[in-house]
């Protein structure tokens, strides 16, 4: 088989030169109206999708076994290019009326999106790294991107000095990994791994825990959480939401892939701190949350607390054996999905209702439901969605997940959770209160998301309902997936760089 | 066969549900017609599907009817329904009320804000409950019983506008919703080594000694928390009186008859679960005991009319559950259908009451109001000897099996506990009729402008007055065999394998539990007749100390505030100072401001959170890589 096999990576071609034309076009045409890329920016993220559509069922196949096209890279690809197509139409009118050069914006979505991308994809723990970076460097510029607001400089700096902070982390980690094993692709330390003789090797640990801080980081489990709210607070709210979905998405991208393919061997020497990082994140993430008073801080705290359950999946994998792990990892992809079309379908919501008003505070959303009856229903039907309510995607979803990932060392773990998930209705009730309960402050004036908004929203929650009440569909594609998980790169031994 | 197309009682409300809450406000009168024929609908297909089971029983067994909701990888799940007797039964009990409450809303809620959405609401209830009590797996029926929880919210918080209102709403909801905790875990925990949510299968699963004891023991016992939330056992019953904030017919269908006895329900239907796990029906027992006795004395000093009415409910919920402890649930189906007769009688005719008397339900300003409004007062007066237990009323005969199954099971001590209940209850159902009915009027103003209530609300109360008198008496062969159901109702919900057997009376027991109805009666007559206060302040006047706290409802509300505000944000609060001040997270606030855009990193540095954050980052680090070569090492 062709080892350069560079048709792989068609779409991201498409993505990343869309991403180049449309930086170069405000170059040469500075007077163009700034919501145009956004629009352009969405076409390309449809043509980039509709290229990925192309390996849908396709056989394995991969690129010197640095980067793997299967079922897995491609479930990640169509969400990548959903998210940076719900994320820039949702951008165009915000970053019109607060910047005069957005389209390096737009671009970094595209290419943040293919940091993701190859997150999925890499089968080899620099390449997995190098496409971090790709992500987080994209992701640093767009959370301070609004650079005359001081708000949103600050957060950005913090989280590149802590991004720095936790890539050394994770490159120690590889580093730990590479020095045991002598390989950095994933099957040949899988190997290596399952030859190690039986006892405990301090260096594995250690590599192991490095590892999962550095990812950690990126998905914002408990205790490497506290970049989360800050830069969940100063971002443009359109990146707000790209954060909560797109850079967690990538983390468990990344986080399954490495743990099937790599790590599931010496499961027993990670598996614990996984479980530990689970229940400290989901307790953190839920309790804190009901102390805010900031909307965008509250939804960094909750989605830390959804983190926590994803994690349980993580744990899952160590605690079970093969089948269990890939159902696990199957449920975990669609839970993602369902978690995606909520937290899309919110900032949709806030971001109408915020381009109106320009209020991002729990109170500020009080008497919604007399203003704006849409916006108010989509913000409740995906707060209900992350309560886990019936009929809602997150009950469902959730609900597939603890099911798959219920083991005995776990049971402890699931029973947690699903506690969490009561403990979160009651700030997410709080939110809903002020919307229905309240009259609205300074007098009832009723008021219009704008369309494309508004119709963004309206789809997106009927998105939410639809894998709540149906989550089949979306499942028999998280599990076609998950089907090259555990096997071995279809081609021969990789070369350690 | 039709009883295969039961879903379709649930289908008809859920799209009435659907038309009323768009459409409603733009039709004539709100579309309240419409929603009194979707729920007769309803009525009229459940008595075709009773009949139709009637007709076919004994050959075919129970009716089953499911689809396949989920089928990859390996969550494979069917959701269906499955009709057997106590389906049937909460039918009858669900259309019915549901059917009288409607119309008595036309009367009532007439000129109210929202007038179509609360009919929407009613369908939408309506329909969950009835899917709840068809539904085949565990799964359905807590999706439903979800839905019935959230529909109680919403009416109960129907007037937005009062703060009590919307308290109690979330009262409700978070109390139920901690028990509805345990029902989740329960059914997790049943699935997991079963794995299935089907009921049927599960039955067979533990019948076969599938699951260990202990494990058998906690998956029930949470489930049966679950229950406890919903049908407001103590400790659980806190929401309950406070859910009288919800309009009144509201209080009738939801809060007496039937969303509350979801939890009765539940246990009837799992009862074969319940047996297996030791110990079990003991808890059931205890708990339904102590909820009789405890709601039975903290009725006694409310001064509300709905709020005694709201114990009144507790306590006899107490009763079912003993009946479920004692391993009779047909008994408790049995009192569970008496009591939803009149006791949503009762509350409709508080509803009438309150209605007449522009909103007024003190007892303090009631009274004397029997020549005002004679249809309220005497269907009032059936609902209340029914309550206590005067025979032939329905009451009589289903607390009567009860005290004859509790003796059979757990002997004596019980009865006797049971037998202060029910003298309580006749005691507190004679002074709630007397001073809201007899007597001279306490409040001339109020009574002046009182007036009899029109059809659409007299109607309903008349119908359910005749169902008080007679619905007892299916317990009887002759009654059951002229109906279908040779054997009587508790034979009809239970058919032993060997036939049916005929309902003999215990003239003991029949003795004993009249006795206490007319001892409770005299008590309270005695007390109350005529409005003489001073005897009925007696106990105010000796013992202030028993008074304040049976006013005071044995302090459950204040526990409850304290542990709540001791723990649950006591801890949160704990959690966020940590990160506030221990991490020095106040967020984003804008302090680089302070320093310009002129400064070094250094300077933003300053802000004192990053290396905090870092310090964070590491600290986890180095924790989990000594822990794990501690543990592993």
């Amino acid at each position: 088989m062709d080892q350069r096999d560079y048709t792989i990576f068609i779409p991201e071609f498409i993505a990343a030169g869309s991403a180049l034309a449309i930086i170069g076009l405000e170059l040469f045409f500075p007077k163009i109206r700034r919501d145009i890329p956004a629009y352009l920016t969405a076409l390309a993220a449809l043509a980039w999708g509709i290229a990925g559509a192309f390996y849908i069922g396709k056989d394995p196949n991969n690129f010197q076994g640095l980067v793997q096209s299967d079922n897995y890279t491609t479930f990640f690809r169509l969400l990548a290019a959903s998210i940076v197509f719900v994320t820039a139409l949702m951008s165009a009118s915000y970053m019109r009326e607060r910047t005069k050069t957005a389209a390096e914006y737009y671009g970094l979505l595209l290419l943040a999106g293919c940091g993701l991308v190859y997150m999925a994809a890499a089968r080899e723990l620099i390449t997995a790294y190098i496409s971090l970076e790709l992500l987080s460097f994209c992701l640093y510029i767009l959370v301070g991107f609004l650079k005359r607001d001081s708000l949103s400089s600050e957060a950005s700096l913090k989280y590149i000095l802590l991004g720095a902070f936790s890539s050394a982390m994770l490159l120690y980690g590889i580093s730990i990994i590479y020095g045991v094993t002598n390989s950095t692709g994933y099957d040949q330390i899988a190997v290596q791994l399952a030859q190690r003789s039986g006892d405990t090797d301090g260096a594995v640990i250690v590599g192991f825990v490095l590892i999962l801080a550095g990812v950690g980081f990126k998905v914002s489990a408990a205790p490497f959480h506290m970049w989360a709210p800050d830069a969940y607070e100063g971002a443009p709210l359109p990146i707000t939401g790209f954060l909560s979905t797109l850079s967690k998405a990538a983390g468990f991208a990344l986080f399954v892939r490495l743990f099937t393919a790599a790590f599931q061997v010496d499961a027993p020497e990670w598996r614990w701190a996984v479980a530990f990082l689970a229940a400290a994140t989901m307790v953190i993430g839920n309790l804190i949350a009901i102390q805010q008073s900031s909307l965008k801080r509250l939804v960094a705290y909750s989605s830390i607390g959804q983190v926590g359950y994803m994690l349980v999946v993580i744990a899952a994998i160590g605690y079970g054996d093969q089948e269990l792990g890939r159902n696990a990892s199957s449920a975990l992809l669609l839970h993602i999905g369902g978690y995606v079309v909520s937290t899309l379908a919110l900032f949709a919501a806030l971001t109408a209702y915020y381009n109106r008003t320009g209020k991002d505070t729990i109170v500020g959303l009080r008497g919604l439901a007399e203003t704006q009856p849409l916006l108010a229903m989509v913000i409740t039907v995906s707060l209900f969605s992350f309560a886990g309510l019936p009929f809602f995607a997150g009950f469902a979803t959730k609900l597939i997940m603890f099911q798959s990932a219920t083991t005995d060392g776990l049971l402890w773990l699931v029973g947690l959770a699903v506690v969490n998930s009561f403990i979160s209705l009651y700030y997410y009730l709080m939110v809903i209160r002020q919307m229905y309960l309240f009259e609205p402050e300074g007098g009832l004036t009723r008021f219009r998301p704008s369309p494309l908004l508004g119709a963004l929203a309206g789809v997106l929650m009927l998105g939410v309902v639809f894998i709540g009440v149906y989550p089949t569909a979306l499942y028999k594609a998280a599990d076609r997936a998950t089907e090259t998980l555990y096997q071995q790169a279809p081609t021969g031994a990789v070369q350690a760089p | 066969m039709i009883t295969e197309q039961a879903w379709l009682l649930a289908a008809v409300p859920a799209g009435m549900f659907v038309v009323l809450a768009i459409f409603g406000r733009f039709l004539p009168r709100q579309g309240d017609y419409l929603g009194v024929a979707a729920i007769g609908t309803s009525f009229v297909l459940m008595l075709i599907v009773a009949a139709n089971f009637l007709q076919h029983r004994g050959g075919v067994g129970p009716w089953r009817n499911d689809f396949e909701w989920s089928n990859v990888g390996d969550f494979r799940l069917r959701m269906g329904i499955f009709i057997d007797p106590i389906t049937i039964v909460m039918f009858g009990v669900v259309t019915t009320v549901s059917l009288m409450v409607n119309i008595f809303s036309i009367g009532y809620m007439k000129g109210e804000p929202r007038y179509y959405w609360f009919f929407a609401v009613l369908q939408l209830f309506a329909a969950s409950m009835l899917m709840l009590v068809m539904a085949d797996n565990l799964l359905l029926l807590y999706i439903s019983w979800e839905l019935v929880g959230v529909c109680s919210f919403l009416l109960i918080g129907f007037y937005w506008e009062k703060r009590s209102a919307t308290e109690a709403a979330k009262k409700a909801f978070i109390t139920t919703r901690i028990g509805d905790v345990g029902l989740l875990i329960g059914i997790i925990l049943l699935w997991r080594e079963a794995g299935t949510f089907n009921i049927e299968k599960i039955i067979e699963f533990a019948q076969n000694g599938g699951y260990s004891q202990a494990y058998l023991f906690v998956a029930m016992f949470s489930i049966f928390l679950g229950a406890m939330g919903k049908s407001a056992q103590v400790p659980f019953h806190v929401w309950l009186p406070d859910a009288m904030e919800g309009p009144t017919p509201v209080s009738a269908l939801i809060h007496a008859a039937t969303m509350v006895v979801a939890g009765v329900y539940l246990v009837a239907r799992l009862t074969p679960l319940f047996e297996v796990a030791d110990g079990m029906m003991l808890v059931i027992v205890i708990v339904g005991l102590t909820t009789a006795l405890l709601s039975g004395f903290m009725a006694l000093a409310q001064t509300d009319i709905k709020k005694v009415l709201a114990y009144s409910t507790v306590g006899q919920l107490g009763f079912m559950f003993v009946a479920l402890g004692a391993g009779e649930p047909q008994i408790a189906m049995f009192h569970l259908m008496t009591h939803a007769f009149l006791k949503s009688l009762l509350f409709l005719g508080s509803g009438s009451v309150i209605h007449a008397t522009h909103h007024n339900q003190e007892l303090d300003k009631l009274g004397g109001l029997w020549k005002k409004m004679p249809i309220t007062g005497t269907t009032f007066l059936i609902g209340s000897l029914a309550l206590a237990g005067l025979p032939p009323l329905d009451a009589f005969w289903s607390k009567d099996e009860i005290f004859v199954g509790l003796a059979d099971a757990w002997g004596a001590w019980a009865v006797i506990i049971l037998g202060l209940a029910a003298v309580t209850t006749a005691f507190y159902a004679t002074r709630l009729f007397i001073r809201t009915f007899m007597g001279k009027p306490l409040d001339d103003h109020v009574y002046e402008h009182t007036h009899e209530s029109g059809f659409a609300m007299t109607f309903p109360l008349i119908v359910l007055a005749a169902l008080a008198v007679v619905s007892g008496l299916v317990i009887f062969n002759g009654v059951g065999q002229a109906l279908g159901f040779p054997g009587g109702i508790t034979e009809f919900i239970y058919l032993p394998e060997e036939g049916p057997a005929r309902y003999a009376i215990d003239w003991g027991f029949a003795t004993a539990s009249l006795g206490m109805a007319v001892v409770g009666i005299f008590s309270g007559a005695w007390l109350y007749w005529r409005g003489s206060l001073e005897k009925s302040t007696a106990l105010a006047r000796f013992q202030p100390g028993v008074y304040d706290m049976l006013r005071n409802k044995f302090y459950f509300d204040e526990m409850y505030q304290y542990a709540v505000d001791r723990v649950v944000l006591g801890l949160s609060f704990v959690v966020s100072w940590f990160d506030r001040y221990v991490v020095n997270d106040t967020g984003v606030d804008g302090s680089a401001q302070v320093t310009g855009y002129t400064g070094f990193i250094l300077k933003y540095l300053q802000t004192g959170k990053v290396p905090n954050y870092a310090m964070a980052i590491a600290l986890g680090v180095v924790g989990l890589a000594v822990a794990g070569l501690v543990v592993r090492g």
